[in-house]
């Protein structure tokens, strides 16, 4: 899903195409982590003297009890000051209160009103076949028990959807007119897309209050930037003659917008507009971490008493509503499904479909019909327990021993190297890094990241986070590649693999997170795993398409010079589709990363502890600090796995 | 009448619509947020235990007397902070917070009121498998995990022994327990109570040892066989420095909180949570109908209610009469 919403940021152009050999990048890159290796065994050598150890942590406890004390003001003046009351507090309440009041118009309408209104809605813009998915997923709501929930996690999608694109729509439309305010505001969207949502949780919940109000904030910011993005683009897509000819014909510029360019930029919008909800559903789940209610709710409830098969079926009906959501605002955007229906009719159309829902909606009320009976649920949790159990019990020993192993000979000697080292060297180092994939400027972001990681206070816990980061970002990406590439091969494989990987992205990591642990034990490697669940879908999708795009007479020339299939791959294909693999690289790496500290539920501990412990706790300082940290890693780590940025045209 | 006019749904919708526009203007106070009149929202705390309560008094507040309830789920320091912003009411099953309490209470913010005791008490402290008592008799004392603990050595803490915490939420003063006895023990964190059980669960079915944080009443006291850890009795300020804690835990008598204007109102709601008390082995009943038997919590609510009538007929404030 943010796959293409980062392609317009994302493009990138080797190395190679400045003259740099390829080869010759990554012997220097080896030469640099040779050097931190060295430096940590020359410092473990002397034993650890104080020169060399991590970075020293005044500053940041400093930063914290600062941190703490504005938390203290906050609680202690959140119905007195100003601030808050003229300010903040009109947020919080205005969409807490929107919540609850869609929620009551959906609990009005009844389960009939609303499964008549979904699917006639969605028949008109998106065909029958649409219709009937939206049937299954209210059917899926209804039958799995969850249908409050349900209509709550909808409540909370509406309202965060709309609060998104109340702001970002006048966003995309001035960054799409002006080009000054489009590169001005460029690097923050390019911000709020590598921040794990974990980071911002504790800051919006300190100022918006817990629940729903903090939930439908954090969700917004989610799911604001490809609505901005995408309105831009399509904006500046508008053809210019048609812009020109308005303004000859004497129009101002608001009737060019609203004539012209908003009126033919419609489709591409409405793209835009489907990636925000997208984004809003997987976000909506994490929300219930700060006390959000619904299906994500549900989740965490069932996981709570470690009822994995109720949590799956909360999870389905999760899934559920992403692909009807995608399919239907998906059919508004191409369009293509849409029943043709003679303009003279589309009236009567209408007027029929709105009968139709108030009588049912009538009829259901006089009947007294409530929520769905849940005595007519179908509980598919025991058999998908048993399931889980059954195979716990074949493949949880050998899976144990691979935790084991894991933990003991890859993350514990990475992390001993990167915690151990003098942190000065580490910051030399990443910097080394940043110049050598992707120039002065990156090497600048890359040191000024690590020193204010240092000055945060978390050092230690951030170069634990950065451990697990790389570990499982290695093997997402080598997986991810094999499969991208097995993929391309065979069709019948990439058809099977689709609904896969559909489900995957849009399962909430929750769901697996808590058997990884029975599987893997406690501890870092049960949220790696996690991780690469969670990150592979995007990467495999990228390497597939990149090498399907390679032109076919390309590949006959190949072919026609004798190239084994092997030497097709290594040196066309790949070589090829490399825009696309450095991209999938760096999605693979941001994905892991967002999902690496919310692995500190099931005991990776590190920064995203750090942000855990600070929520339960009320530990502001530490779980802002961790945040921030968070924050610092990701844009290292896009930086240096974005290259270098194609000069702009 | 017809059915939805008598419901009155159509008014309570009007009520939410009006709350919002009175919102609206000049200074906006957190607790003026919309929300369902006849409402009673009660916090959930991620225990088991603490949703048997809830439900239970969800289920009587519904269906006996007429209120709507919402559960919301949250950890327990942000609970009182939602009772503070007057987003919750009541938090059924307090552990502790003296903290919390200065904070928020009569003698701080005076937004939150101690409700008195749930009539329920609660053990925490540190457990080990009944298996591993039999083979090592002594470990289930202070003396026997310090002469044990490399036992609890894992792959992630190397040289010491593992102290498995729980929910970074709970209330904790392991630090400061290993520094005063001078244990050779890391506490890793499980970050989430289902995660420590499901580690907890792998180990018991393996035999491996396990030194973990846990507390009474639970409802995988029932499932597994565990033993609770001997340590000298808690007295009076051995906690004051969480970082040296020559002590067991304390027993914590449970209580409730509310949020100060909720008593205020001296709702039939409010008093009925105020006279509600009953008894560790009525939430155990509850509790372990939700998590061995598997029932959603709201039909073991109403088993439960149904089955003790003379318990709960008191607890309803005399002369009310439904609304």
């Amino acid at each position: 899903m943010a796959t293409v919403t980062r392609s317009d940021s994302g493009q990138t152009t080797g190395n190679s195409a400045d003259g740099t050999p390829l080869t010759w990048t990554w012997v220097q890159a080896v030469i640099a982590i040779a050097v931190l290796v060295a430096g940590y065994w020359v410092s473990r050598a002397l034993g650890h003297p104080g020169w060399s150890g991590p970075f020293p942590s005044a500053t940041g406890e400093w930063f914290m009890a600062r941190m703490d004390d504005l938390y203290l003001w906050i609680v202690l003046n959140r119905n007195d000051s100003p601030l808050f009351l003229y300010g903040f507090n009109y947020v919080s309440v205005g969409l807490g209160s929107a919540v609850v009041l869609i929620n009551q118009i959906l609990d009005f309408l009844t389960w009939v009103g609303v499964t008549v209104l979904g699917v006639l809605a969605s028949w008109r813009i998106a065909g029958w076949r649409v219709a009937l998915l939206v049937l299954v997923t209210f059917a899926v709501f209804a039958l799995t028990g969850l249908w409050n929930e349900s209509m709550t996690t909808l409540s909370l999608i509406i309202t965060s959807v709309l609060a998104a694109l109340l702001v970002g729509l006048p966003l995309g439309v001035l960054a799409g007119r002006s080009e000054r305010f489009y590169r001005g505001i460029r690097p923050v969207l390019d911000f709020m897309q590598i921040l794990p949502a974990f980071a911002y949780l504790l800051p919006f919940v300190l100022l918006f209050g817990i629940g729903n109000p903090a939930a439908v904030v954090v969700t917004a910011v989610y799911a604001m930037p490809p609505a901005v993005r995408i309105t831009a683009l399509a904006i500046r897509e508008v053809d210019k003659g048609a812009i020109e000819a308005t303004t000859s014909l004497g129009s101002t510029p608001w009737q060019v917008l609203t004539k012209v360019q908003l009126p033919m930029a419609r489709r591409t919008i409405l793209l835009g507009v489907n990636q925000t909800i997208m984004l809003a559903v997987s976000m909506v789940v994490i929300a219930s971490v700060i006390g959000a209610g619904g299906l994500g709710d549900a989740i965490y409830q069932a996981l709570a008493k470690v009822n994995v098969g109720q949590a799956f079926q909360a999870g389905v009906a999760i899934v559920m509503l992403a692909i009807a959501m995608d399919r239907v605002t998906g059919a508004v955007g191409h369009g293509a499904r849409t029943p043709q229906i003679a303009p003279r009719f589309r009236l009567p159309v209408l007027g029929a479909g709105l009968a139709i829902v108030i009588a049912s909606v009538g009829v259901a009320r006089f009947l007294g019909v409530d929520g769905w009976p849940r005595d007519l649920a179908v509980d598919i949790s025991d058999p998908i327990n048993a399931f889980n159990e059954w195979f716990e019990a074949v493949a949880g020993g050998f899976t144990a021993a691979l935790g084991t192993v894991t933990q003991s000979f890859v993350i514990n000697p990475l992390t001993a190297v990167l915690t151990g080292s003098p942190w000065w060297l580490v910051v030399l180092v990443a910097a080394a890094l940043g110049w050598i994939f992707a120039g002065v400027r990156t090497a600048v972001i890359s040191g000024v990241s690590f020193v204010v990681v240092g000055l945060l206070g978390v050092w230690t816990e951030a170069m634990d986070t950065l451990a697990q980061v790389l570990v499982a970002a290695l093997v997402t990406i080598a997986l991810g590649v094999v499969i991208g590439v097995l993929a391309s091969r065979s069709d019948v494989f990439a058809a099977i693999l689709k609904p896969i990987l559909d489900a995957m992205q849009t399962l909430p990591p929750f769901v697996y997170l808590i058997p990884a642990v029975a599987f893997f034990g406690l501890g870092p490697v049960p949220a790696l795993v996690a991780a690469v669940v969670f990150a592979l879908p995007p990467v495999i999708r990228l390497v597939n398409d990149g090498i399907r795009g390679v032109p076919a007479n390309t590949l006959e020339a190949g072919v026609s010079q004798g190239s084994t299939k092997w030497q097709l791959l290594t040196k066309v294909e790949l070589p090829m589709a490399r825009g696309s693999l450095l991209l999938a690289v760096n999605q693979g790496i941001i994905l892991v990363l967002s999902m690496v500290v919310m692995g500190a539920l099931v005991g990776a501990g590190a920064l995203g502890f750090g942000v855990v412990f600070g929520l339960a706790q009320n530990q502001f300082g530490l779980g802002l600090a961790s945040g921030l940290a968070i924050v610092c890693l990701g844009l290292f780590l896009d930086r240096v796995t974005q290259g270098r940025r194609a000069p702009r045209a | 009448m017809p059915r939805f006019m008598r419901k009155g749904a159509l008014i309570r919708l009007l009520a939410v619509v009006l709350a919002a526009v009175s919102v609206s203007s000049c200074a906006v106070r957190t607790d003026q947020v919309a929300r369902d009149p006849n409402t009673v929202r009660i916090a959930v705390n991620g225990w088991v235990g603490y949703e048997a309560s809830a439900e239970v008094l969800a289920y009587i507040l519904r269906e006996e007397m007429g209120y709507e309830v919402q559960l919301m789920r949250v950890d327990e320091q942000p609970a009182w902070q939602a009772l503070d912003q007057g987003v919750l009411d009541v938090i059924v099953e307090n552990w502790g917070h003296e903290d919390l309490m200065e904070l928020y209470g009569p003698e701080g913010k005076g937004t939150v009121v101690d409700g008195g005791p749930t009539g329920n008490e609660g053990v925490i402290g540190w457990y080990v498998p009944a298996y591993l008592v039999e083979e090592y008799p002594e470990i289930a004392t202070m003396e026997g995990i310090k002469e044990y603990s490399e036992l609890f050595r894992t792959a992630q803490t190397g040289d010491s022994g593992e102290f498995l915490a729980g929910a970074p939420g709970f209330v904790t003063q392991d630090q400061g327990m290993i520094n005063a006895f001078d244990l050779d023990l890391e506490i890793v964190y499980a970050g989430s109570e289902a995660s420590q059980i499901t580690e907890v669960r792998r180990r018991y079915a393996n035999e491996e040892p396990v030194l973990f944080y846990f507390y009474d009443p639970q409802w995988l006291q029932d499932e597994l066989d565990l033993v609770k850890v001997e340590f000298p009795p808690y007295f009076e300020g051995c906690d004051d420095d969480l970082e040296d804690v020559p002590c067991d835990y304390p027993v914590y008598e449970l209580n409730k909180i509310f949020r100060a204007g909720f008593v205020e109102t001296g709702d039939p709601a409010y008093q009925f949570l105020d006279n509600w008390r009953w008894s560790n082995s009525n939430q155990n009943a509850v509790a372990r109908m939700i998590a061995d038997e598997g029932l959603d919590p709201s039909e073991a609510a109403e088993i439960w209610v149904e089955e003790n009538p003379d318990v709960w007929r008191d607890w309803i404030p005399e002369g009310y009469e439904g609304r």
